[in-house]
C-alpha cells in the first residue's frame, strides 16, 4: 500500500478528534455534576482543564497545516483534513461553553435554586449524546448518523425554549430571583450552544464524506 | 478542402482573435497585445466569481476548440487508447493526467497528428476542429501543426540564434512581409512568452546558451510566433527546476486567456494549479488507456465523481 506515512497521519488526525471529543464530553459532564452537587472545586477543575483542550486544538491545527504543506492532500483526504480543522475549532468552543457553565457554578456559590433542576440536566444529556454521536459519525464517516444528530437539535432548542419561558415566569413572579434565574438561563444557553456545535460537526461529517456541506438546522439563538 | 487549414478549420470564425495572419494587426489586436504586454494576468475577479459558482474557472463551454468522438490509437496490434470522447474548450487549459502508460501523451500527439510519424500508428474515431476531422486525408499535417503547436518535455531550441529560432516558423510560412514585420513578430512572441526582458540584448546569441527554463520559454515563443490556436504541452516542466517551473506555469495561466492549452503532466499539483479542466486516463491490465473522468479541475481535485480518480489523485493506487 502506497503512502503509508500519509495514511497514518490522516488516521492520527481522526484519533485526535476522538480524544478532543472525549475531553470536551468530560468537561460538560463535570460542569453539570458541579452544578447539580453545587461543587465549586469540581467546577474549578473544569475551568483549569480547559487549557488542555485549547492546547490540543492548537497542536492539532498545526498538524493540519503541516499535513497540507507536506502531503498536499486532495479530494476526500483534503475534505477530511479541512473538516478536522473546523471540527477542532467547534470542539474547542464547546469546551469554552463547559467552562462557562463551571464559572456560573462558581459564581452561584450557595445561592438557592429558583427552580428544581429537571429540564437542564435533560438538555445536558441530549447535548452530550449529540456530541458523542457526532464524533462517532465523523470518525466512521457515517452520513446517516450525522443527519440523525442534526435532527436532534430541535429537541434541545425546544427544551431551551421551555426553560427560558419558565425562568421568565419565575422572574416576573419574584424580581428578587432575577439574578439566580439569569444564572440558570446562562447554563441553558451554554448547553444550547454545545448542541448547536454538535450539529456543525455533523454537517462537517457530511461534507467530509460527500463533498456537500448541508445546512442541517438554522438555530434561532 | 484547400491546403490552408486555417481557412477551412477555422476555430470559431466569429471569435475576437480570428483575423488573417498576414495582414497588419488591427486596432483590436493591438489592444489585446498591449494588454498582454502589460502582463494582464488571470482575471482574479471573474475567476473567484466562477469558482464560487462552482463553475470552471475559465473556458467557454459553448466554444469548443477540439472535439474527440470515440477516439482510439493503435500501435500495430496493440490498442494504446480506446473510446475517448470529450470536448476541449477554447481559451482554457485542459490537463491530461494519469499513471505512466495510460495513453495521455499518445492522445495529446493525436491533436496535431504527431502519431503520423510513428510507423504502425493508427488513429480511429473522430478528432475534429470546428467540424473538420483532422485525421482526414485532405488535411495537411504541416498546416495543422501551425494551428496546433507543441511544446515538448525537454526544451529543444534549434541550433541557431534566439532571433532565428523565433523567425524560423514565420519565415517558412511567409507570415512576415518585411524585416520590420519580422522584428515585430520576434518581439511580440518573446514578450508573450515572458522572455523578452531577459534576452532583448542578446538576440543574436545561440538559443542553446540560455538556461533550461529560458530555453523552454524560447520554445513557447517559437510556437507563439506562428500564431497557433491550440498549444499542446507534453510535460513542459519535467526537466526544469521549481523556479523555472513556476514561471512556465504563470505563463500558461496568462496564455490561456488567448489560447487553448492542452497539457500532459505527471505532476498533479501542477494540473491543479494551471488547468481549468482535467481529464483522467487510466489503462487496465491490457494496457489500453481509457478516459475515466473529465471534470472542471476544482471539482476533480476536491470531489471526483469516479472512485478510480479518487484513488489515483490521493495516491492510493497499486
Amino acid at each position: 500500500m502506497p503512502r503509508q506515512v500519509y495514511l497514518k497521519q490522516l488516521s492520527q488526525l481522526q484519533d485526535t478528534v476522538l480524544e478532543m471529543g472525549s475531553m470536551v464530553d468530560r468537561a460538560v459532564d463535570r460542569s453539570m455534576a458541579a452544578l447539580l452537587d453545587r461543587d465549586a472545586s469540581l467546577a474549578q477543575t473544569v475551568v483549569e482543564n480547559d487549557h488542555a483542550i485549547n492546547a490540543l486544538n492548537f497542536s492539532c491545527q498545526n498538524e493540519v497545516i503541516a499535513l497540507i504543506t507536506q502531503q498536499a492532500p486532495v479530494a476526500r483526504d483534503l475534505r477530511l483534513v479541512v473538516s478536522v480543522s473546523a471540527i477542532m475549532t467547534d470542539l474547542e468552543r464547546m469546551g469554552d461553553h463547559a467552562e462557562g457553565i463551571a464559572r456560573i457554578v462558581i459564581m452561584m456559590q450557595d445561592e438557592p435554586l429558583v427552580k428544581p433542576l429537571i429540564d437542564i440536566p435533560i438538555m445536558a444529556g441530549h447535548a452530550r449524546e449529540m456530541l458523542r454521536d457526532a464524533i462517532q459519525a465523523f470518525v466512521e464517516q457515517d452520513v446517516d448518523a450525522a443527519y440523525r444528530v442534526g435532527a436532534r437539535d430541535d429537541e434541545v432548542d425546544g427544551l431551551y425554549d421551555r426553560i427560558y419561558r419558565d425562568l421568565i415566569q419565575v422572574m416576573i413572579g419574584d424580581p428578587s430571583t432575577i439574578e439566580p434565574s439569569t444564572h440558570l438561563l446562562w447554563v441553558a444557553h451554554n448547553l444550547e450552544r454545545i448542541a448547536d456545535r454538535a450539529t456543525n460537526i455533523a454537517e462537517r461529517t457530511v461534507y467530509s464524506a460527500t463533498g456537500n456541506l448541508p445546512q442541517m438546522d438554522v438555530s434561532s439563538y | 478542402m484547400t491546403n490552408d487549414i486555417r481557412t477551412e478549420v477555422r476555430i470559431d470564425a466569429g471569435a475576437e482573435r480570428e483575423t488573417p495572419v498576414t495582414d497588419t494587426p488591427t486596432e483590436e489586436q493591438l489592444e489585446r497585445l498591449e494588454h498582454r504586454m502589460a502582463g494582464g494576468g488571470v482575471d482574479v475577479k471573474s475567476t473567484v466569481a466562477a469558482a464560487a459558482a462552482g463553475s470552471p474557472r475559465r473556458g467557454d463551454t459553448n466554444a469548443i476548440a477540439l472535439s474527440l468522438e470515440d477516439a482510439g490509437v493503435w500501435y500495430g496490434q496493440h490498442q494504446a487508447v480506446q473510446g475517448v470522447t470529450f470536448d476541449i474548450y477554447q481559451r482554457a487549459t485542459t490537463a491530461l493526467i494519469g499513471p505512466s502508460g495510460c495513453g495521455k501523451s499518445t492522445l495529446l500527439r493525436c491533436f496535431n497528428r504527431m502519431n503520423d510519424l510513428i510507423p504502425g500508428a493508427r488513429v480511429t474515431g473522430k478528432i475534429t476542429i470546428d467540424g473538420v476531422d483532422i485525421m482526414g486525408k485532405d488535411v495537411d499535417a504541416v498546416q495543422l501543426r501551425r494551428h496546433v503547436g507543441m511544446v515538448f518535455q525537454k526544451p529543444n531550441p534549434f541550433p541557431m540564434s534566439i532571433k532565428e529560432n523565433i523567425a524560423f516558423g514565420p519565415k517558412r510560412l511567409g507570415l512576415a512581409k518585411s524585416k520590420s514585420q519580422m522584428e515585430e513578430v520576434i518581439e511580440r512572441s518573446l514578450r508573450d512568452a515572458a522572455l523578452w526582458d531577459e534576452v532583448k540584448d542578446k538576440l543574436d546569441e545561440p538559443g542553446t546558451s540560455l538556461s533550461g527554463g529560458q530555453q523552454q520559454r524560447l520554445c513557447i515563443a517559437r510556437v507563439l510566433a506562428v500564431k497557433p490556436d491550440i498549444i499542446l504541452m507534453d510535460e513542459p516542466c519535467s526537466a526544469l527546476d521549481p523556479i523555472a517551473t513556476l514561471k512556465i506555469e504563470d505563463l500558461m495561466r496568462t496564455l490561456a486567456k488567448d489560447y487553448t492549452i492542452v497539457v500532459v503532466t505527471h505532476n498533479m499539483q501542477q494540473a491543479a494549479r494551471v488547468s481549468d479542466w482535467t481529464a483522467f486516463l487510466l489503462a487496465g491490465e491490457e494496457r489500453t488507456g481509457r478516459l475515466i473522468e473529465y471534470s472542471p479541475t476544482e471539482q476533480l481535485f476536491t470531489n471526483p465523481r469516479d472512485k478510480r480518480t479518487e484513488d489515483y489523485i490521493t495516491g492510493r493506487f497499486g
